[in-house]
Parts: C-alpha cells; structure tokens; sequence
C-alpha cells in the first residue's frame, strides 16, 4: 500500500461497489485513492483520511441512496469512523504512540 | 415523508437515562459486572458511539442484508454448484460451521450482558442492536449449514461442535469465554469488539471470502462477508469504551488488549490458517495465510492501537515469527489426528503444492518437510495405521491447543518444547511463554482441566484413542480423514522410508500394572513437532522408557535412524539401565528423547 496511514472501506461484492468507488474517489480531490479488488472484498484506501458524502453516491448510481444502506455493503474498514445521515469519514486521529520506535 | 435527520434527535433520544432513587447504584450495576474499576462514574457521559444508527434504520439495513442473503442461497439451492465444490474446500465450511455457528450465540449473551451492565445509556442502546446481530448470525449460520444436512453427516457438527469436549471445541470455549463470558463488560469491551471482532474475524469474514469466492462457494463467500458487515457496526463499541479507559487505566487497556490478541492469534492458527495455505485449492488462494494477517491484522489491527495510543503487545515478534510456522504446525497435528476432528482436512502437499509453501514460508520444506516426508512414504508403503495416532499431544494449559504448536521443528528461536509451571504442587503445560503469563496473571479465573487432565484424572474411559473419540462425540461417520484419499500422496510414489512399528495398546492405563506404577510424561521426542502423553511404568528402565517415547514418533513422523535412544531431564543425559523410579522423571514432569550422538 502506497500510503503511510491507510484508512477506508472494504466494500464486499456487491452491484453497487463500482458507483460507491467513484464517489470516493469524487469526493477526495487531492488525495491518491488506492483500489484493491481482492473478488469477494476490494479495499479502498486513502491516507489518513477519507470521506464520501451521500449526494456524490447518488450522482454515481442515478437514484437515490440512504446513508444506513452503505452499512450493508462495508464488511470493515481501517481506521476509525464517523457516521452522519449525509456523509462518512473514515480517519486516523493520528496520536502518538508512547512506544519509542 | 420528510423525516427530521438522524442528527437532530438521535443523541438526545439514546441518552435517555433515569437517576436511580429506588435501589443503589451499586446494585444496578455491580463492579463484578460493569467493571467499574478506577473510572469515574460520570466520565462516561461522553461515551458515543462513531458508527450511528437508528433503530428503524437498523431494522431497515437488516432486512435487506437478509434477504440478499437467503435470496442468493435460495436460487444456488436450485443449482448443483455444491457437488462441484472442491472436497478441501468443503472441509473449510464444515470446520468454519462447527467452530464459528454456536460461538456467535456466546456471543448473543456478550451482547445482552453490555446491554445490562454498561455504564453509558448510548452504550447499552448499541449493544442490543449487536444481540440481534449476534443472533442473525447463529441463526444464519446453522440454517445454511442445515441444509447442507442431507449430503454429509459432518454438517451436523455445525450445531454440534460447542456442545461437544472435542479438543478444539474446548480451546474455543475456553478462549471465548474468557472473552466474552467471564469478564466485567468493560472489559468485554475491550476484548470482543475492540480486540476480536475489529482485529481477526475480519481475516475469517472477510478475507476467507475471497478464497471462497474463487473456489466457487458463492454461498458462503456471500454469507460470511454479510455477517461481517454488522460486525464492521457493533464492533464501533469499542472504540468509545477503550478510550475511556485508557484515560484512566492505561495499564489495564494494554493488558486485555494484549491476553486477547495472543489467545486470539493461537486460535486463528488453526481455524483460518490451514484454511488458506491447505485446504482451499492451490489455484484459488488468493494470498497466503500470512500475507491475509499481514493486511488485516498487523498492519490494520496495529495502526488501530497506535492511534489510541496503545502500544504493540510485549510478544509481537514472537507473534510475527508464528506467522511462518503455528498454522503449518497445526495443519500437520490436525491432519496426523484426523480421527479427532469432524471435517476432513486434505493434506495440501502434493509437489506443487509444496512449492507454493516453500515460496510464501522460505524455511518451510526444512522445518515440516521431513515429517510429511515419513508420512508420505507410509501412505505408498500402505502402512496406514503409521499415520494414525496411539496418543494425544499434551494440551496448553491456557490455550488448550497442542504444544509444540507455537513453534516449529528446527525453529532456534522458537522451538517445540513446554514451557512447564508448578503452582500449589500442581504440574501445568504451556504451549509458550505468553500462554504461561497470561495464565498467571488470569490463574485465579481460569479452572478448564485439558483433555489431557481429564484423561489423567480418569474422566476418560476406556483410556484409548477409541475412548477418547467417544468421549470427544466423534461418532464413527463423522470422524475426519484425508479430503482427497491421501491421492496428494501418490505423486511421490517410488519413495520409501522404512518404518519400525511399536504397538501400544492403552493411552493411559485405568489401573496400576502388576509390576509397576504409571509415571503419565509430557514427552517430547528431537524432530518432531508436538509433545505428547506418553505413560511409563516406575519401574521400566530409562532405556525402555526411551523405546516408549520413540514408539510415538519414530516411522510416523521423525524418520528411523540407526543410532541409540538417550534421555534428558533437565538438560542431563540419564543413565540407560536405573528404572524410572530412580531417574527422578515425575509424573506430569517434562522428559526429553533423542538420538545418542
């Protein structure tokens, strides 16, 4: 993996994974967007931090979506995640170990 | 209908709580149960979960998940995809159902004690939402698993398994418990969501579906990456409860996080690592076992600590080192004690398959190919019953697993050996150094005799293998042989090794023989990649009891070689011909066979 924090989805397979990818990438102008197409599971990732909001994934699928419905394609995620009824965020808040290495 | 947004309410809505004015506090929520500890009561006011849901939401979501679900099961009944499915690949599903379908209604009750005993309202609202899941998930996976009923009588262990005292069955339920059932639910907290559900069900859920996807078991890929999708949720409870308890008890987080993870990692050793790197066909694996681990669980699951602020495990490179070496260790124990288990593991070392474990695992073919070397010579020499086992490997007394398991045969660093403790006059085996100080730390909870102390202890009867299988449940029909009718094996044919058979008839014996007491050892033979139950008479010399130890291993696993037996005990070489009663070799101690140099 590219980046140095990985955060984001892992969207299992579905019919509607390609327009969800899409509004990721959408969604994050700037940040490098890494795909991994594993078949049953693709892992999206960003560094650091990664969002997607519902108007972007409505754009991409051409009808309407509900943000609960993302809850049954995303088998997991890295990183930590925050959940409104209009966009999700997947970060690392980035602390500081107390390990020394 | 225009709803008001989630935002506006859901907060307010789940933090609905009474002040209690009938009854105690501490008797609504005693310490034993919610696990107070040094935690102020009102620091968890600010407990809030990250991953919202509402309840008609949930309700919602989960409809459509279920019917995606049983739809796709629905119409692949129809169809003969299951007959076409690979018989190792088969093996995964049964292992996964037996082991996985009643472990999900454990934790049901995880759920619900959360549900009770937490201290936050937001907390208790999220937790049982995660019952319902957990109850989703037994039911789904036992209703799948059903149905497969009628085509072979493994599936039953499906319902079966937790209920039984097969081995691993024991090692689940000890793990689990622990886990979910023993603890405050602080620490549930920390342990299952946090710790299992965001760190290794992912590897079992989620990455073992791309292996099922690709041997074709569409039905189960779907299942299982279905299941994960409410674990992705409900698992968000640790989160909010780990970082309310770092703030106050630091040293505590680290501990549970720590003895969860190493109890956990020994478990997947078995359960997923053969999965991945024997039983699923050599074209369809998409990565290794270690490769799986390295993306989920080293790099996501340690990212994840180190943004709490939380640190590696003090054993981390003894966990990264058995990546290369426990699960191929656990492979050859469960295919070697087949009989002991309730799916048929295929052996996975025909020539090519070799090569791809050589290619993934550098020191493979040196450290576990000898050993399937002797077997592969006794399956073409049709000397069967070399490759069954007279005994039982000696169980962890943490863990339950066997020991030798978390290292490998010509492993310098981590090698098979015990790591042995007497405690109030009581000899315990540990599979490992972690395993022994977690015991330690845990010893006042923990009171799960091993399949080896209860066979000691005369809970067995008859003491024989065929005892033993009996009493693990393991009817004739369903006992495990090799997936494939050992035909992995014939591509070698031509090799030979020679075999020198010993015949012992009991494990242990039920009475005391006319001419001697039973002194049951831990006995651990040079090369070999367990330790296991070996019963010496107190009045045998040292040189029998050596042929007694070899006869357990040498022409199975390690091969003849002609050279003299010599015994160790505690690192001195014992004379051959003073009796075992003069030795100083104790019942329950530790004893070493090799070859006279």
């Amino acid at each position: 993996m590219a980046t140095g924090k990985p955060v984001g989805p892992v969207l299992r397979m579905s019919d509607d994974a390609d327009a969800i990818i899409a509004a990721i990438v959408d969604d994050n102008p700037g940040q490098e967007v890494t795909v991994v197409d594993r078949g049953a599971y693709t892992r999206v990732s960003g560094d650091g931090e990664l969002r997607v909001t519902r108007a972007s994934i409505e754009r991409h699928l051409g009808r309407g979506f509900e943000m609960r419905q993302l809850g049954g394609m995303m088998s997991a995620f890295a990183g930590r995640i925050e959940m409104t009824s209009e966009a999700v965020r997947w970060l690392l808040k980035g602390q500081e170990s107390r390990e020394t290495a | 209908m225009a709803r008001m947004a989630r935002e506006k309410w859901h907060d307010i809505a789940r933090d609905v709580d009474w002040d209690l004015s009938y009854v105690d506090y501490e008797a609504v929520f005693p310490e034993w149960m919610s696990g107070q500890g040094k935690i102020p009561r009102d620091a968890w006011a600010r407990w809030d979960e990250p991953y919202k849901v509402t309840y008609p939401e949930y309700v919602a979501t989960q409809r459509e998940k279920e019917t995606g679900a049983y739809s796709v099961k629905a119409v692949l009944q129809k169809s003969r995809v299951f007959d076409q499915l690979d018989e190792g690949w088969k093996s995964v599903a049964k292992e996964h159902f037996g082991a996985v379908a009643l472990v999900e209604d454990l934790a049901v009750y995880a759920e619900l004690r959360m549900a009770r005993f937490g201290l936050s309202p937001a907390w208790r609202n999220m937790a049982v939402l995660g019952a319902l899941d957990e109850t989703r998930h037994t039911q789904i996976s036992l209703y799948f698993a059903h149905e497969l009923l009628g085509k072979d009588p493994q599936y039953d262990w499906a319902h079966k398994a937790f209920r039984t005292n097969q081995w691993a069955a024991i090692a689940a339920r000890a793990t689990f418990d622990g886990m979910m059932m023993n603890p405050n639910v602080v620490d549930v907290a920390v342990q299952l969501p946090f710790t299992f559900e965001t760190g290794f069900t992912n590897v079992q859920f989620v990455a073992l579906a791309a292996d099922a996807l690709e041997s074709g078991d569409i039905n189960f890929a779907n299942m299982i990456s279905s299941i994960q999708t409410d674990e992705a949720r409900h698992s968000q409870q640790g989160g909010p409860t780990l970082e309310i308890l770092i703030e106050h008890d630091p040293r505590r987080a680290q501990w549970i996080i720590d003895k969860t993870f190493w109890a956990s990692a020994r478990l997947f050793s078995v359960l997923t690592g053969p999965a991945m790197d024997y039983y699923t066909p050599l074209p369809m694996r998409k990565q290794s076992y270690k490769e799986f681990m390295q993306e989920w669980v080293a790099g996501q699951f340690v990212d994840q600590l180190r943004d709490y602020g939380l640190k590696k495990p003090w054993y981390w490179d003894e966990f990264m080192a058995g990546l290369d070496t426990w699960h191929h260790s656990m492979h050859l124990g469960v295919w070697y004690w087949r009989p002991t288990v309730w799916w048929n593991p295929q052996g996975g070392v025909s020539p090519e398959e070799r090569d791809w474990l050589h290619d993934k695992y550098p020191r493979w073919e040196e450290q576990f190919g000898p050993i399937w070397d002797v077997i592969i010579g006794n399956v073409n020499n049709g000397r069967m019953e070399l490759t069954l086992p007279q005994t039982m490997p000696w169980l962890c007394n943490l863990c339950h697993l066997p020991i030798g398991t978390a290292g490998s045969p010509r492993n310098e660093k981590y090698p098979v050996r015990s790591y042995p403790l007497t405690y109030n006059g009581r000899a315990y085996h540990f599979c490992s150094r972690p395993c022994r100080q977690i015991w330690w730390e845990d010893r006042d909870t923990l009171h799960d005799p091993t399949v080896i102390e209860r066979l000691l202890g005369g809970q067995i009867q008859p003491p024989t293998v065929e005892g033993i299988l009996t009493w693990m449940g393991l009817t004739p029909d369903v006992r495990g042989d090799d997936a494939y009718g050992y035909q992995w094996a014939r591509s070698y044919e031509g090799s030979t090794t020679k075999t020198r058979p010993f015949v012992t008839e009991a494990v242990a014996p039920s009475q005391p023989a006319a001419d001697g007491l039973p002194v049951p050892v831990n006995a651990m033979f040079a090369d070999d990649l367990i330790t296991q139950l070996v019963v010496l008479l107190d009045s045998d010399t040292v040189d029998e009891a050596a042929r007694k130890v070899a006869a357990q291993v040498v022409g199975r696993r390690v091969p003849p070689r002609e050279a003299g037996l010599v015994v160790r005990l505690d690192g001195r070489v014992l004379p051959g011909d003073i009796t075992v009663a003069e030795s100083g070799i104790s019942p329950m101690g530790v004893v070493n066979v090799g070859w006279a140099e």
